[in-house]
């Protein structure tokens, strides 16, 4: 688990943020706090469906990476210490920094809610920050995050129906 | 009369006579080439994106006229119904009969109005020609001799299969398919053109252009031997068969696809039992081979291999975990789509091989599946989908929820439980349907109403259910509510449930057609109920595998991982039927036989361990 996960601190720091610089990284923390717990999931669930969960943390990796290259782009740079609005959306964004407790061998189904409830709230949020923020490259990179965590969201969300409503996987 | 003086050579200016007549208009007519009859029977044109190269016109032909060539780039789907060939013409054997014109399932091949080739003594194989819709020069004459509905060989409709009406069939559990009487079924057989797309398209392969030829010729018997070359599930088929064979069947470009379904059950009732158990097993193997298979699940894919291995003379002992064998055709199919007694006589064919079935044992609990590896000489994993998936929607944890397979394997054993007085379904699939129309007739019997309520996320022309089920179910009174996606379950304040929240489903796949509905929240509905069954996907309950061997065999994306033979990556272990390769019965009764063949190959050491 990582530092900042389920703590008050982790959950603390996330209500001072007002800069551009602390939204993100808190954002890569919201990746690095996923990817750690799907990592430490991974062996906790049945070999069936741990495809799932390795996809899953992978997936987060990469946007861990994403988040994390971002703050040091040079556009942004210049911008790093602007001051957000905070959305309203923040609470519940700060909500996905507390873990939830899947049991001890939770099935594809319960892993699959799990991560599509996870990046709802990331898209949302993302999605706020874009529209409380006036146009240029901030907005352009909320924007940015909100489609990148809408379509992971959507593609859960496919894999989700083709399992539970189709058949698919055992 | 005197001789012509030859010598007399005439007048001086007779050469300029002569001369003359090159000035004269010529007295001969130049003639155009002749235009043949509206209905002449010249060289054939074939519509190639009608044509599915099913070689009907090539069986028809008796000159032996018509050779189908593979052409390579074509589509070519079994499924579908369609072969990449195409009909190749010898007019040097041609005689321009019509008759590949008049069977045309298709309608794709006609005569034209072209009648003109020449060519030179190297140049023969221009007989030989590979007709397509530009003529045989590149040149567009009109149709001649072109499908007509007097000429149509084909029958375009299939008979009526009889049926309990609804008023007649809602209050009980009676067969309500009535059968084919003899003639009815000696003309649903004519109409066949044994072109075969049915057995490509048969997950089994079955050979129904030859038990279809035998129901024709009245040969019964021979209809029940070329059944079970394929099936061991034939009197459960004839009833319930998804039937992909009538998918394919060529008769249905234009017209109804056989009845191919409801010939195998006509023949299969036609015999005797105890006859088609001597034709089923004339074939079997006398001498004992010494080996020993389990088999866990006495369901189509682990019955059939059963049936495989000991007619091969291997011994078979299968486990089921139910009080009866038959797997989800017992549990889950509801008797008035499949009698019991149809599935009775079925396995006690398979019983009569040599087969062992000891019910109600749960492998994993009653006995170790490392018991049976030690024991057995291989083991097969036919263990279904036994598990209904739940939406888990909010609410959904209400003890008035139930699984439809739960249900409907109460009522095949004739548990009790309370019958709701009005229903809600969740699902659109073919269990949704038997689950529905179980409640109804329970609900008929017992409080003269039928009050069932069928929601699914697909609009009804999507849904997976087989549309006669849809159509039967909509007779039955029970209500359709479409593109309605499960949103929570809506209990009162005493925690009882009152109905369903479904919202508006706006679409339901993506530009990839994957899965994904989208919803509507403004069209949200309360379905007002006092039970919600839900019938949406099922899934394998593997937890007999035990954790070790979980971890130790090989998974592909929550399924077991298995050769083309269905073979696990334990050599000791196969696995076939709906937990790996779904989702109906003929698939399973083939995975059946792919995995019996492979066991057989690999303990008669015929294939390297």
């Amino acid at each position: 688990m990582s530092e900042q996960e389920g703590t008050p601190h982790g959950i603390d720091r996330l209500r001072g943020k007002t800069t551009l610089k602390e939204i993100l990284e808190v954002a890569t923390s919201f990746e690095a706090t996923a990817r750690d717990f799907y990592t430490e999931l991974i062996p906790q669930v049945s070999k069936r469906i741990r495809y799932l969960v390795v996809e899953l943390a992978e997936e987060e990796q990469r946007h861990y990476d994403l988040f994390g290259g971002l703050a040091k782009h040079v556009d942004i740079e210049e911008q790093i210490k602007a001051e957000i609005d905070r959305p309203a959306s923040d609470s519940k964004f700060s909500d996905c920094l507390h873990l939830p407790d899947l049991g001890e061998n939770p099935d594809d189904q319960a892993v699959l809610q799990y991560a599509m409830g996870r990046e709802h709230t990331a898209m949302t949020h993302y999605s706020e920050l874009a529209e409380t923020t006036p146009e240029g490259p901030i907005k352009d990179l909320f924007r940015y995050l909100a489609s990148e965590e809408t379509k992971h969201k959507l593609e859960l969300e496919k894999l989700y129906y083709e399992i539970v409503y189709r058949g698919g996987g055992v | 009369m005197s001789d012509i003086d030859y010598k007399d050579r005439g007048s001086i200016l007779k050469p300029l006579k002569s001369l003359s007549f090159f000035g004269r208009s010529p007295v001969t007519e130049k003639i155009e080439p002749r235009a043949a009859s509206a209905n002449y029977r010249g060289f054939h044109v074939n519509d190639w994106t009608k044509c599915v190269g099913c070689s009907t016109c090539q069986k028809v032909c008796d000159n032996a006229a018509i050779t189908m060539v593979r052409i390579p780039g074509l589509e070519a789907d079994p499924i579908k119904g369609i072969r990449d060939e195409r009909p190749a013409i010898d007019y040097g054997r041609c005689c321009w009969c019509g008759l590949c014109v008049d069977i045309c399932p298709t309608g794709s091949l006609a005569l034209s109005r072209e009648y003109v080739h020449t060519c030179t003594e190297d140049q023969l194989s221009s007989y030989f020609v590979l007709p397509d819709p530009n003529g045989m020069h590149g040149v567009a004459y009109d149709k001649g001799w072109a499908k007509t509905a007097d000429a149509d060989l084909i029958d375009l409709e299939r008979q009526d299969m009889h049926e309990l009406p609804a008023e007649q069939r809602i209050g009980n559990f009676s067969e309500m398919v009535l059968g084919y009487d003899d003639q009815q079924a000696l003309l649903e057989a004519s109409r066949c053109v044994q072109c075969g797309m049915c057995h490509d398209a048969c997950p089994t392969h079955m050979h129904a252009p030859q038990y279809i030829r035998a129901i024709w010729e009245g040969k019964m018997e021979e209809a029940v031997r070329w059944i079970y070359e394929t099936n061991p599930f034939a009197h459960i088929c004839g009833r319930v068969c998804t039937r992909r064979c009538e998918d394919a069947c060529s008769i249905g470009h234009r017209g109804e696809p056989i009845a191919i379904r409801w010939l195998k059950r006509y023949a299969m009732d036609a015999v005797p039992h105890e006859r088609v158990k001597q034709i089923a097993l004339a074939n079997k193997v006398d001498t004992p081979t010494g080996k020993r298979i389990a088999v866990i699940g006495g369901g189509p894919a682990g019955l059939t291999a059963a049936f495989d291995l000991a007619k091969l003379g291997h011994g078979v002992t299968v486990f089921e975990a139910q009080d009866q064998p038959g797997g989800m055709t017992r549990y889950g199919i509801p008797e008035y789509r499949l009698p019991y007694d149809r599935i009775d006589r079925d396995i006690d064919v398979i019983r009569s091989a040599g087969v062992d079935i000891r019910c109600n044992v749960r492998i994993g609990q009653d006995t170790p599946l490392d018991t049976l590896r030690a024991e057995y000489d291989a083991v097969l994993l036919a263990i279904g989908l036994q598990e209904g998936r739940q939406t888990r929607i909010p609410n959904s944890q209400n003890d008035k929820v139930f699984r439809a397979v739960d249900l409907l394997a109460k009522i095949t054993a004739n548990e009790p439980f309370e019958v709701p007085h009005c229903a809600v379904v969740i699902g659109g699939g073919n269990v949704a349907m038997d689950i529905a129309r179980s409640l109804a007739r329970l609900q008929k019997q017992q409080y003269g109403h039928v009050n069932v309520v069928i929601t699914a996320l697909e609009e009804q022309q999507h849904f997976l259910a087989d549309p006669d089920e849809i159509k039967e179910a909509l007779e039955e009174g029970i209500v359709i509510r479409d593109q309605c996606g499960p949103q929570g379950c809506e209990i009162d304040a005493s925690g009882k449930l009152i109905g369903l929240k479904t919202w508006k489903v706006i679409s339901i796949f993506d530009e990839n057609k994957r899965f994904a509905p989208r919803y509507d929240e403004a069209g949200e509905t309360i379905h007002v109920c006092d039970t919600v069954i839900e019938a949406i996907g099922q899934s394998a309950e593997t937890s007999l595998l035990g954790s070790e061997l979980t971890e130790s065999l090989a998974w592909d994306r929550g399924r077991l991982k298995v050769d083309e033979d269905g073979r696990t990556s334990e050599p000791w272990l196969w696995t076939a039927g709906d937990c790996v390769n779904g989702p109906d019965v003929v698939h399973a009764v083939a995975d059946g036989h792919r995995c019996a063949a492979s066991i057989h190959a690999v303990l008669t050491n015929s294939e390297q361990t």
